[in-house]
């Protein structure tokens, strides 16, 4: 407990670690020849981004630039460079992480995450750089989030920032939607109390020693019940609060508990009834995983699509995106392409993978953008980043590289043993990988120039020859991989 | 108002009144004039052939009249849709599809073994998953009765759109649906002495069980065959089916998900003589020799997803986003579906995650439209954009494979069933 | 709605009193003397409606209607005159187990077309006794929709306290069913594809010859078109089947509960079927309360389905929603005697028919009008007789009542 509580104060400055090097030391590196989309500023076609110690030290297009002799050189050359991406609001890489008890605000994520849950390598794969992680949406008061890199062995070396604020949620468990509001409401009720007591005995400490039947040499050393504190400070507002509102049901409650605190709030589906009353918010709310749904009418059956972030573009609220754990929302292209599809702008949909979180997590000082002077946290991509056949070549953080998919392991083993297996070897019996196998890159086999194109039924027909340049960054493009 | 234009080698089409395709649903627009419609300026992907870049495609009486480039002479009259920046494909076609009725009305659990009943019976116009999937392009489904049978009955294959099942029909009683697995077993109980007080004591109760009621099955059907030569046709209407696949008349579709399934799916084949494709096929990546030896087809149920459908797990299968690629580095015969996964994506999206996965474009477009076409035996009319083919196709907002991309208007028939947004 | 249900109260009240004071009619027997009844606007069919005119009825059947009655007829019999009110011919309910669910659902077997609805009947049962108060005459009395082939249902009329109901015609109509409740879990069939499939077999089957038994009987009667059929469907599938079977079959379909017919009015047309429709109530959608009326227009011929409190209710709102008055009057009456054959006895008061008829305050179609009477086989079940000595208070409204005219 007190270790806990310890490692809490260590953890609660809410300054961001500096760049500890946690690999191999490469102070000097130049990525170039790649378009770089910086996200704040315009777009490189051929540019050359220099960091030292962690940082960016210079964007520019090439040959503007010395890329300094001892520099260690990223051939970016027909690819795509771009900040990690922020996911703002994640449940991920925690071993259990909706509490029996519905009212912990006293938890941390600290204790529930584990370095090695495959979540954070499959986030690093996908280009993440920045993971800010809390309790689930099966909880009242989750306990303190924290802001994470998915990369490191402890979670101490995996924090980017603590104490990012208490998880709540007005999700409608046992007891229905309205139980959950009482809930809520009688903790919040219950931490004025506790508040209005603990000044109204400091206020009697101080009035007697100033009586001087207290000693003047005396301080004040009560606390607030630790368990207690983390609402405490809700209610004064000293820790944000991130409220998870489900659907268009629990936006009036929110509205309402946004009043008292400092709320970020991360929406559900189903929102389409409350767009207005949302707007009134007046700040940017997080979009949940699942950004489309169906609402079927009610007198003609028939069934409308909605999106969300188009909802709230068309409405001017800004909002931030996230990624999913699993299925297709945990491909940020995907969670890209949708928001596209539906006509939100593609800026729009980048900044609010990058920037727009940062910026909600208090962190735009240093990430969410390739701008000079922040951190270097980007990732190099095969191609464009809202296209389906665009892999993360190179992921770096702050200034350390971090994953290069030719080194990735997992990817080799699902896809290279497998594609040997293709090559006509006997069948024979493998031990059964790690379940998660999405994310798989162009076999080696390059089925799309070896073979004929058909190959379904092998009727001869002229092989059509594929199209890497307008769709797709290529993985057929000679990748090699 | 254009009528759809029914081929007539259907007998059984023309048999029915002419259908009036009136405005049924508010989705379909109302129908353009007579006269030819010529679509100009898009990138054209014809299937089977190659792309074209600024391409024309003219549509008259429910046909294509006219493909080629820029240059492709229009006729008089016709009225022209500009397409700049557009790309049109054949409609998709996927040859697994569930629709809402699927697990109640479409599972019959009196019995495991009806090879008689027809999905057919069980179709809505406006079956919630159907329209779905028509306004994201797809034109033509294959339906079968659910996998909780062991042999289930006669899928059939319809077009997304029609005032009744009838006038969709393309193929009717075109395929035996057969489910191995643990899942037709789930729900039966062991008779252990004790008091049967339902329908559900009965085999089988395990995967053996199952095997052994399709092999018995179609034993006794071969052997009704042998016996009665020349006698008049048994009276069992599901015997007569059975004898039909073991003729060659029918093909069967065994959905097998694990790499056991797999294999005994080609080995009951082989044992009694009879033409299967596999449907689902998880584990495709495991017996890639016995497929190729095999020449079936693989009907690879939502690829893009990690958790299988039904007993799935339970059975041993594991999904490999690699496996497409797999399939057509060696060769070997597929499509892609959505098949019976509840994670599966839109079809055009499953396509999309295929390229990812390796698969080059045309691969990936291919195996959700002219590939089924030729698996289900309606190439002839669909499938691919050709001059004489029905007019099937879907006019998308950009490329198909491009996450951004948004079916704009899809054509069955010629006829709007989607209307521009 | 008060006004009525305090009109039924007030029947149900003054039913003591009715029996005592039409002490000439013998508990279920018809009464000797012919009955001169009088009535303001007297719906005789339909499209048949007289003012100031008067029946005659004689051994409880219409003897003569209007200016046909004879002097020496009139002269020689009871007046029965209601005044300025309204008499409409008798409900009649079509197709429905009247709550016997349990012995009109054979449970075991889901297809037993021989068994016979006549054999539950009971000529004592409470809802059969209480239809007359909610001016139902004759019901069709009908196997469970539980079971694929039911079996076959019966016309009975409901009768007094003191005299119980009787059946009129013992076999009538088969009952089918596609129907979701049709499909058990716990026994074949439990998919809709199986339902279709076994009744398709057992029609081939009958088709074919090769079937023998009680159950090829009725079978065979079907298909030569000398036995009426219905059948439960409410969903498009369903209803499509049983439109399938019927053309692939040969026989004219009826079909019950009908929930989306809206989107089959052609093929309904087209093989000239007759629905029998859920009740509609306030709270279902636009769409299903436009039903009726869509189908007028169409001319697909329909009528309500029970229970029987529900008729009124149904009619009315179809009404409200686009259904001309006549439409629906002759669904609440013709219609289900036509679709069942029975023109001839029940539905209207026609020469011939039984004098079932039901006397209201004023219109039918106004929830507001009060019930008087409801008399069958000439015989007054409910309400008071008027032209006694002893007066009431419904001979009171009746004078008062304003006469509404249907249209």
């Amino acid at each position: 407990m007190i270790a806990m509580s310890l490692r809490n104060f260590l953890l609660g400055a809410a300054a961001v670690v500096a760049a500890a090097a946690t690999g191999s030391a490469q102070d000097l590196l130049a990525v170039k020849g790649g378009k770089i989309v910086p996200i704040q500023g315009p777009v490189i076609d051929d540019g050359v981004l220099l960091i030292e110690n962690g940082r960016i030290t210079k964007i520019a297009k090439a040959g503007e630039v010395e890329i300094p002799w001892a520099a260690k050189v990223i051939d970016a050359s027909g690819k795509w460079v771009l900040p990690t991406w922020v996911v703002a609001h994640s449940q991920g890489g925690q071993r259990g992480f909706n509490e029996n008890m519905q009212n912990v605000p006293w938890l941390s994520v600290a204790d529930a995450i584990d370095p090695s849950a495959i979540y954070f390598e499959d986030m690093l794969r996908a280009g993440v750089g920045t993971i800010h992680v809390l309790a689930g949406n099966q909880t009242l008061l989750g306990g303190f989030g924290m802001v994470v890199r998915p990369y490191g062995r402890t979670v101490e070396d995996m924090t980017v920032a603590g104490n990012t604020g208490i998880k709540m949620s007005l999700f409608a468990g046992g007891g229905g939607r309205l139980q959950q509001i009482r809930r809520l409401r009688r903790a919040l009720t219950d931490a004025r109390e506790v508040l209005a007591d603990f000044e109204r005995r400091k206020a009697e400490f101080d009035k007697e020693k100033a009586a001087g039947a207290i000693p003047a040499d005396k301080t004040w050393t009560e606390e607030i019940d630790r368990t207690k504190k983390g609402v405490v400070d809700l209610i004064q507002k000293k820790t944000k609060g991130w409220l998870f509102v489900p659907s268009f049901a629990e936006v009036d409650e929110a509205l309402r508990l946004a009043q008292e605190l400092d709320l970020v709030c991360v929406l559900g589906n189903n929102i389409d009834e409350s767009i207005a009353a949302i707007a009134r918010l007046g700040k940017p709310v997080v979009l949940d995983e699942n950004l489309e749904y169906f609402e079927t009418n009610e007198e003609t059956q028939k069934e409308t699509k909605y999106c969300t972030a188009k909802l709230l573009a068309d409405a001017g609220v800004p909002f931030v995106l996230t990624i999913g754990q699993a299925g297709p929302t945990s491909n940020a292209w995907w969670q890209l392409g949708t928001c596209v599809r539906n006509g939100v702008s593609r800026e729009q949909a980048l900044e609010a993978l990058t920037l727009g979180p940062a910026k909600l997590l208090g962190l735009d000082a240093q990430i969410g953008s390739l701008t000079e002077g922040k951190l270097a946290n980007l990732q190099i991509l095969t191609g464009d980043p809202l296209q389906a056949t665009s892999w993360v070549e190179t992921v770096v953080l702050e200034g350390q590289i971090t994953y290069e998919r030719s080194k990735d392991a997992r990817l080799q083993y699902l896809f290279g043993a497998a594609a040997e297996k293709a090559k006509a070897t006997p069948a024979k019996d493998e031990p059964k990988p790690a379940p998660k196998a999405e994310e798989t890159p162009a076999g080696d086999g390059n089925p799309t120039e070896a073979k004929p194109a058909e190959g379904t039924a092998g009727e001869g027909k002229p092989a059509e020859t594929p199209k890497p340049a307008p769709q797709n960054g290529g993985t057929a493009a000679g990748e090699g991989r | 108002m254009p009528r759809p234009h029914f081929a007539p080698t259907l007998s059984l089409m023309a048999l029915l009144a002419t259908a009036s395709l009136a405005a049924q649903t508010e989705t379909r627009a109302p129908a353009k004039a007579d006269g030819p419609i010529a679509f100009t300026h898009a990138r054209l992907l014809p299937g089977g052939a190659a792309a074209i870049a600024d391409g024309v495609l003219v549509v008259h009486n429910g046909r294509i009249a006219a493909i080629g480039g820029a240059d492709t002479p229009i006729p008089e009259g016709a009225s022209v849709v500009d397409c700049r920046g557009k790309t049109i494909t054949p409609g998709l076609i996927d040859a697994s599809f569930r629709t809402a009725a699927n697990v109640a009305d479409a599972n019959e659990q009196g019995s495991e073994i009806t090879p008689q009943l027809r999905a057919l019976d069980t179709l809505d116009p406006e079956d919630k998953l159907l329209l779905r999937a028509r306004a994201a392009g797809v034109t033509a489904v294959h339906v079968m009765p659910g996998t909780r049978s062991v042999i289930g009955g006669l899928g059939c294959v319809v077009k997304t759109a029609g005032s009744e099942p009838r006038t969709m029909l393309l193929k009717e009683d075109a395929t035996l649906h057969i489910t191995l697995g643990a899942e037709p077993s789930m729900g039966n109980r062991a008779i252990r002495g004790g008091e049967v007080d339902s329908i559900y004591y009965r085999r089988p109760t395990t995967r053996m069980g199952v095997v052994w009621e399709v092999r018995r099955s179609f034993f006794d059907a071969k052997q009704a065959l042998e016996t009665v030569a020349g006698a008049p046709q048994p009276a069992d209407p599901g015997t007569v089916v059975l004898q039909k696949v073991l003729q060659g008349q029918l093909t069967a579709v065994t959905t097998a998900r694990s790499e056991q399934d797999l294999r005994t799916a080609l080995r009951i084949a082989d044992e009694f003589g009879y033409k299967t494709v596999l449907d689902e096929a998880q584990d495709a990546h495991l017996v890639l020799d016995e497929l190729a030896a095999a020449k079936t087809t693989v009907l690879l149920g939502a690829p893009s997803a990690s958790l299988v459908a039904g007993t799935g797990a339970q059975d041993g299968a594991e999904p490999r986003s690699a496996t497409v690629a797999q399939l057509a580095a060696r060769g070997i015969p597929f499509v892609i579906t959505t098949g019976t996964n509840l994670q599966a994506l839109d079809l055009v999206r499953e396509a999309m995650f295929a390229t990812r996965n390796g698969l080059s474009p045309a691969q990936a477009l291919d195996a959700v439209t002219l590939e089924p076409a030729k698996l289900l035996g309606i190439a002839d009319r669909t499938g691919s954009l050709q001059k004489g083919k029905d007019a099937d196709f879907v006019v998308w907002s950009t490329d198909p494979l491009d996450p951004a991309a948004v079916a704009e208007s899809v054509h069955i028939d010629g006829i709007s069933v989607l209307a521009p947004r | 709605m008060n006004r009525c249900s305090a009109a039924a109260l007030r029947g149900s009240l003054l039913l003591a009193l009715a029996s005592l004071a039409a002490a000439t009619a013998a508990p279920g027997q018809t009464p000797a003397q012919d009955l001169l009844v009088r009535c303001q606007t007297m719906v005789i069919a339909p499209d048949t409606v007289l003012q100031g005119s008067a029946l005659l009825v004689r051994q409880g059947k219409i003897a003569y209607v209007g200016d046909e009655i004879p002097a020496e007829a009139k002269a020689g019999a009871k007046l029965v005159d209601y005044g300025s009110a309204v008499l409409v011919p008798g409900f009649v309910l079509p197709p429905t187990t009247l709550g016997r669910e349990r012995d009109l659902a054979e449970g075991a077997l889901p297809f037993t077309p021989d068994l016979r609805a006549v054999e539950a009947f009971d000529p004592w049962q409470e809802e059969l006794l209480r239809l007359p108060q909610h001016g139902v005459t004759s019901v069709l009395l009908s196997p469970s929709p539980r079971n694929l082939a039911g079996g076959l249902g019966a016309l009975v009329k409901p009768g007094s306290e003191t005299g119980g109901g009787r059946v009129v015609t013992p076999e009538l109509q088969l009952a089918l069913s596609l129907a979701q409740v049709a499909r058990n879990p716990e026994r074949e069939p439990t998919s809709l594809m199986g339902a279709i499939d076994a009744l398709r077999t057992a029609l081939q089957k009958a088709k074919s010859g090769l079937a023998s038994g009680p159950d090829a009987l009725i079978l065979r009667g079907v298909l030569e078109g000398s036995r009426k059929v219905t059948v439960a469907a409410d969903t498009y599938p369903e209803l499509l089947g049983a439109l399938d079977l019927a053309r692939e079959f040969g026989f004219q379909p009826v079909l019950l509960g009908a929930t989306e017919a809206h989107k089959l009015v052609p093929r309904l047309l087209e093989q000239k079927a007759t629905l029998v429709l859920n009740p509609l109530r306030f709270d279902q959608p636009e769409r299903q309360l436009q039903l009726p009326s869509l189908l007028a227009e169409a001319g697909v011929p329909f009528c309500f389905g029970g229970p029987a409190e529900s008729l009124r209710l149904s009619a009315v709102l179809a009404v409200k929603h686009g259904l001309d008055r006549r439409t629906a009057l002759t669904a609440l009456t013709r219609t289900p005697a036509q679709t069942f054959d029975q023109a001839a006895l029940v539905g209207s008061l026609r020469q011939g028919c039984g004098a079932d008829f039901v006397v209201f305050g004023g219109d039918p179609l106004d929830l507001g009008s009060p019930h008087l009477a409801t008399w069958i086989d000439g015989v007054c079940l409910l309400g008071t007789v008027p032209g006694n000595a002893r007066k009431s208070k419904t001979e009171d409204a009746a004078a008062v009542a304003p006469a509404a005219g249907v249209r």
